[in-house]
């Protein structure tokens, strides 16, 4: 009998070795599984806490262009936009706890652009007001290091055209209707001032002018005033502000109908 | 020779055993740590992109601008989802405070409070960067 139990006894410490190894492979497979699952993870956190970084940055370049924009369209001097930027990219610097950040920005300049900036108002029928730089992101973090090059540009354009009827003596009804675009998409006008020529000088249309604007709040605008002046075809300027405080301006002729 | 090779293995099956137990537990406390990093990246993530959605048209610099703090706090309330408190202090490019009153719509109960750090250039003709901080907390 005893005999019989130490045989057992032998024949099942070679089971006991195979399942000790079972579970010695077991453990150390999961455990390789684990390590695996959490640098990946540990990956994606660094990716998604890199891209809203990115997302954030994006939005304060594209607001500091515009704020340059709306200076330079008002009067300001061409190089606000490289000051501006140019502060911008220091203050990126100098607080950024994802590590070093470098942003090197670059204005266009081009038969239309020059230090970034166009504004182009003169031409008939049509005013834009752009700026345009191209930015070089490096950010060189503990994680990974990140390279990256985008653009921004703001542009606010304007179309104008319209067309006069003659009421009684010099008297006459101009319609204008007038587009207003930020980047090709319809946008909103928060001010519009409108100018005729007279005898050589530029004289605004108010209210005693029987000024009448509808906008339609899709980017286009219809206006209509009465005006006595003895020229066939009658020199008309709009100005406009759009909601981002951006000048632009244009200039048309209308003729009878 | 058996009876002390068979000493042995008992003594070797246990140290496996004790290894696997530690190991169970070493894993299970860095899986719940993992749990809770990941919880205070979220919240970040949510706060850094409610700022970046006030932010789009202007509005957050706009507040700050005119020292609109209330119509901050508003405004934060609202894009932030509910169940969330928020405190937000504003600086100016020098580092130095710019809010006069307390930006925040309650007190931090909650043990897990993240930070979001947001640069905020404003779209107005004169140019001004605010660096943002912004703490948030899961209201318990």
């Amino acid at each position: 009998m005893k005999k019989r139990q130490r045989k057992f006894r032998a024949n099942s410490s070679g089971q006991l070795l195979i399942v000790a190894a079972l579970a010695i492979a077991i453990l150390i497979s999961s455990t390789a599984i684990y390590v695996y699952e959490l640098s990946k993870e540990t990956n994606s956190e660094d990716y998604s806490a890199i891209s809203n970084f990115v997302l954030a940055l994006k939005q304060s370049t594209r607001n500091a262009m515009i704020s340059s924009l709306a200076n330079v369209s008002n009067g300001g001097k061409k190089n606000v936009l490289a000051a501006n930027l140019n502060r911008l990219s220091q203050v990126f610097r100098s607080i950024n706890n994802l590590g070093i950040c470098q942003l090197a920005f670059t204005p266009l300049s081009d038969s239309n652009y020059d230090s970034g900036t166009w504004l182009s108002w003169n031409i008939s029928d049509m005013g834009v007001s752009s700026a345009y730089a191209n930015f070089t992101l490096e950010l060189y973090g503990m994680a990974m290091n990140v390279t990256l090059n985008y653009a921004v540009n703001v542009t606010t354009a304007i179309t104008l055209n319209g067309y006069f009827t003659k009421l009684s003596g010099n008297e006459k009804l101009v319609n204008l209707t007038c587009n207003v675009y930020n980047k090709g998409e319809p946008g909103l006008a928060k001010n519009m001032t409108f100018f005729y020529e007279r005898l050589g000088s530029w004289l605004p249309v108010d209210l005693s002018d029987n000024l009448s604007i509808m906008d339609y709040g899709n980017g286009t605008c219809r206006v209509s005033f009465t005006i006595s002046t003895p020229s066939n075809a009658v020199q008309v300027s709009a100005h406009i502000y759009d909601v981002r405080d951006i000048f632009v301006q244009a200039n048309t002729t209308c003729y009878e109908i | 020779m058996k009876s002390q090779n068979r000493g042995q293995i008992r003594i070797i099956e246990a140290f496996l055993a004790a290894l696997i137990i530690f190991s169970s537990f070493a894993v299970s406390s860095n899986l719940s740590v993992r749990q809770n990093v990941n919880k205070s990246e979220d919240l970040a993530s949510i706060g850094l992109q409610a700022l970046v959605k006030l932010d789009s048209d202007g509005s957050l610099s706009k507040y700050i601008d005119c020292g609109n703090w209330t119509a901050l706090r508003d405004a934060l309330n609202i894009v932030l989802p509910a169940g969330i408190c928020f405190n937000l202090t504003v600086y100016n490019d020098q580092m130095q405070q710019v809010n006069t009153a307390v930006i925040s719509n309650g007190g931090f109960g909650s043990q897990q409070i993240a930070f979001v750090q947001y640069i905020c250039a404003s779209q107005s003709m004169v140019f001004r960067c605010y660096i943002i901080h912004l703490h948030l907390a899961v209201a318990t």
